[in-house]
């Protein structure tokens, strides 16, 4: 939970698709909440767990990895191998007391401006339901 | 039963060492308590006497043959051992044909700890599917027809407890937690030549053991397992702090099972699920 | 005449002690016990052997700060970390406090510790006799025994109606100061620990063996984790490393062991001690030859952790008598 009391969401965004959508929500004048931090990877294959461990170790909140649409990986198949890494990481944090809903992973592509828009704000509003993580 | 095992491994040992087939015998011995068994390496036929085997063999020995590379060895493994065998074979950290395997069918070891011994078998037997050994030059005793994988009853009431529940009992277990590392030391699955925990640049983990640092470094050691852990308990076994480490590996190994029908060891030319992957598969990730 | 502390008057000692100061002792944890800050004489385990982790802890911390530097209007504020608690271990068996001493050795000889020497100057110690000692004990064997007085404050022998008292330092006796204590004439029994692990001369017989391939035998077997550095009171390895959090830089410092495979590593990637056997001898000749001819004992004072959370049975017992044996067949081949 960052000072004022808002939710802290890092985001790490894919640079082919993800990221290029939340450029196209900014320069569409899409409004979404200023909680995400934005992490610029070159694919979602590249999002080592210990990244996403590390953001909760420092006291995130949450954590959004999204990636090109399986099929469309500009690397051909690194989301494909991240869905299943992160479909087991899930689970684990899950199991060690990190709500699965704190670790979200989404397909945006790069035209996909509103769906980013909203998937922030549907976190973000999410996450101010569940309240802050108690750190550690 | 122990006497006859015992022998069969002492007579292959023997045999292996006089003809030059094998450099190094790894197997057990009698500890400095004169109770529990420990590792033991074998060079020379007139050793072979120290050999034994009995319901403390709970060693992973696998580990071992990581330094024994290029080197012809034997090593006695029990039916969960063999497949850590096959994990490592699989992953081409070892050569079948520079192994010469005494496998042991493996009625259950029991608790037991320096100089005390129960009668109770250890817990990870009770679940045990695998008495038999996979993989073998020799096998010793009578195999065993093996039930279906066992349902985890403690981890389904871990994931039934609250999640703040869940945390603050992972907290409380990663604040004992030394970072001594053995854990990762004992496991024949970790061999990694420079460890995340010990990374400097980047320095993933700081070096403070303390709760934060010690929940991370427990977590990625158990994700880093993830359809690779086979079971040996080795890592919970040798804690100085008894951390429930079991429960992480058992949780994973549940949910490789759920999501890819996937038991790690069990064959030497098995694919890891995280290292492939299915287009059309529906993983509740992005959907 | 005997001083005796009844088991109530001990009750109501322990409960002043706790209002002013921190009072740390034995306490169980699951299926360990645990040297750990108490707030209840409830919580206080009085039947162990000895603790699972040794009580260095207490002046050697898992995790210390040293001192933090924060820039503030172009100026630097450097703060040293101080010790103000008192506190009070009670608890502590003989070889335990033996070990600590042992420690002054490297920690308060010139430059020394500071803040080493503020958790020795803060604590007391009120030790507590071994009535019966475990197996893997071998106090007797390295110098010492089940009811040394010498490292302690206070020494309390448990008997019939409760603890026989022994005031050895002048902390001890201001610390029992408006302690009930009566006289009586019950002797404590004297048990015997194991006295026949051969470690007179192992100093030279090390020297000797010091080319002995045993060690690379036995290092087949080590697993090269840090439980028994991390177990042992006599240990002191540490590595040190600064962090910045927040415009404050922090200097740490941590156990460490060396056995872990990083810990002898130079600039350039060298290292000296790559491979398990030398690592493995470093432990037991750091222990038993650089140590006594530094600072005259020998580093390990016989308290049977390492012995019994080793997961592989390396037994620093059976290694003093091999390595006699080992080092005399070297001294007769060598005349």
């Amino acid at each position: 939970m960052s000072a004022d009391n808002e939710p802290l969401i890092i985001g790490f965004l894919c640079n082919w698709c993800s990221y290029a959508g939340a450029d196209m929500a900014g320069t569409s004048r899409m409004a979404y909440p200023s909680n995400i931090r934005i992490i610029r990877v070159p694919c979602s294959g590249r999002v080592d767990p210990l990244l996403i461990v590390k953001c909760f170790q420092e006291g995130a909140d949450a954590v959004l990895v999204a990636g090109c649409h399986p099929g469309d990986c500009h690397y051909n198949e690194g989301n494909y191998y991240s869905r299943r890494r992160f479909a087991v990481l899930r689970a684990l944090l899950d199991f060690m007391g990190i709500d699965k809903e704190r670790f979200r992973v989404e397909w945006v592509s790069a035209s996909e401006g509103k769906r980013f828009s909203q998937i922030v704000s549907q976190f973000t509003e999410d996450m101010n339901r569940i309240g802050a993580r108690k750190a550690g | 039963m122990e006497a006859d095992f015992t022998s069969q491994i002492r007579e292959k040992a023997r045999e292996l060492l006089e003809k030059g087939t094998v450099e190094c015998v790894i197997g057990y011995e009698t500890g400095s308590d004169g109770v529990s068994a420990r590792p033991s390496f074998i060079y020379n036929p007139s050793e072979v006497e120290r050999l034994v085997f009995d319901n403390t063999c709970s060693h992973n020995l696998v580990k071992y043959l990581l330094d024994k590379k290029g080197k012809p060895t034997a090593i006695v493994v029990k039916g969960c051992d063999s497949r850590a065998l096959n994990l490592l074979l699989s992953e081409k950290q070892l050569q079948r044909d520079q192994i010469f395997i005494i496998g042991v069918v493996c009625p259950g070891v029991v608790e037991w700890g320096w100089n005390r011994r129960s009668e109770q078998f250890q817990k990870r037997c009770d679940l045990c599917r695998q008495h038999t050994p996979l993989v073998y030059d020799l096998l010793i005793g009578t195999p065993v027809t093996e039930e279906p994988p066992p349902e985890f009853t403690d981890i389904a009431e871990m994931s039934a407890r609250a999640t703040e529940e869940r945390a603050s009992f992972w907290r409380e277990q990663a604040e004992r937690c030394l970072r001594c590392y053995a854990c990762r030391q004992a496991c024949p699955g970790c061999y990694c030549i420079d460890c995340f925990v010990e990374q400097l640049d980047p320095e993933w983990v700081g070096i403070r053991i303390a709760t934060g640092e010690n929940l991370m470094w427990n977590t990625i050691r158990a994700f880093h397992l993830a359809g690779r852990c086979i079971a040996c308990n080795e890592c919970e076994r040798v804690c100085p702090v008894n951390l429930p480490l079991s429960l992480l590996n058992r949780k994973l190994e549940e949910e490789m099972l759920e999501l890819f029908d996937y038991r790690a060891g069990m064959s030497e030319d098995a694919t890891a699920p995280l290292i492939t992957f299915i287009k059309e598969e529906k993983l509740g990730i992005g959907e | 005449m005997t001083k005796v502390l009844g088991k109530k008057e001990l009750e109501s000692w322990l409960n002043s002690i706790m209002q002013e100061r921190i009072l740390v002792a034995p306490k169980r944890v699951d299926d360990l016990v645990l040297f750990t800050p108490v707030h209840s004489v409830d919580e206080i385990a009085f039947d162990f052997q000895n603790t699972t982790l040794s009580p260095k802890e207490l002046f050697f911390p898992r995790t210390e700060t040293l001192f933090t530097i924060v820039h503030k209007d172009g100026e630097i504020e450097f703060t040293p970390v101080t010790v103000d608690r008192e506190t009070v271990l009670f608890g502590i068996r003989p070889c335990d406090a033996r070990g600590i001493a042992i420690l002054d050795g490297p920690y308060l000889s010139d430059p020394p510790d500071s803040l080493w020497a503020q958790h020795r100057d803060k604590t007391t110690l009120i030790g507590l006799a071994c009535a019966k000692p475990a197996p893997q004990c071998f106090c007797t064997s390295m110098g010492s025994s089940p009811t040394d007085t010498s490292n302690v404050d206070i020494l309390l022998t448990e008997v019939d109606d409760g603890y026989a008292v022994e005031i050895v330092t002048e902390k001890g006796e201001k610390l029992l100061q408006g302690a009930e204590l009566k006289e009586s004439d019950v002797k404590p029994s004297v048990p015997q620990c194991d006295a026949s692990v051969p470690a007179e001369g192992i100093v030279d017989a090390v020297k000797r063996a010091f080319e002995d391939p045993y060690w690379s035998r036995l290092a087949d077997r080590c697993i090269h984790c840090n439980i028994c550095a991390y177990v042992c009171p006599t240990c002191y390895c540490f590595d040190i490393r600064d962090y910045k959090a927040g415009g404050k830089i922090e200097r740490i410092r941590t156990w460490e062991s060396c056995q872990s495979k990083g810990f002898s590593r130079i600039a350039g990637g060298y290292d000296p001690r790559a491979n398990k056997g030398s690592r493995l001898r470093q432990r037991f000749c750091h222990k038993l030859l650089y140590f006594p001819e530094q600072f005259g004992p020998l580093g390990c004072v016989g308290c049977g952790r390492c012995v019994t959370a080793c997961p592989v049975n390396i037994d620093i017992r059976e290694i003093i008598s091999d390595i006699q044996e080992r080092g005399a067949q070297v001294g007769q081949r060598s005349n």
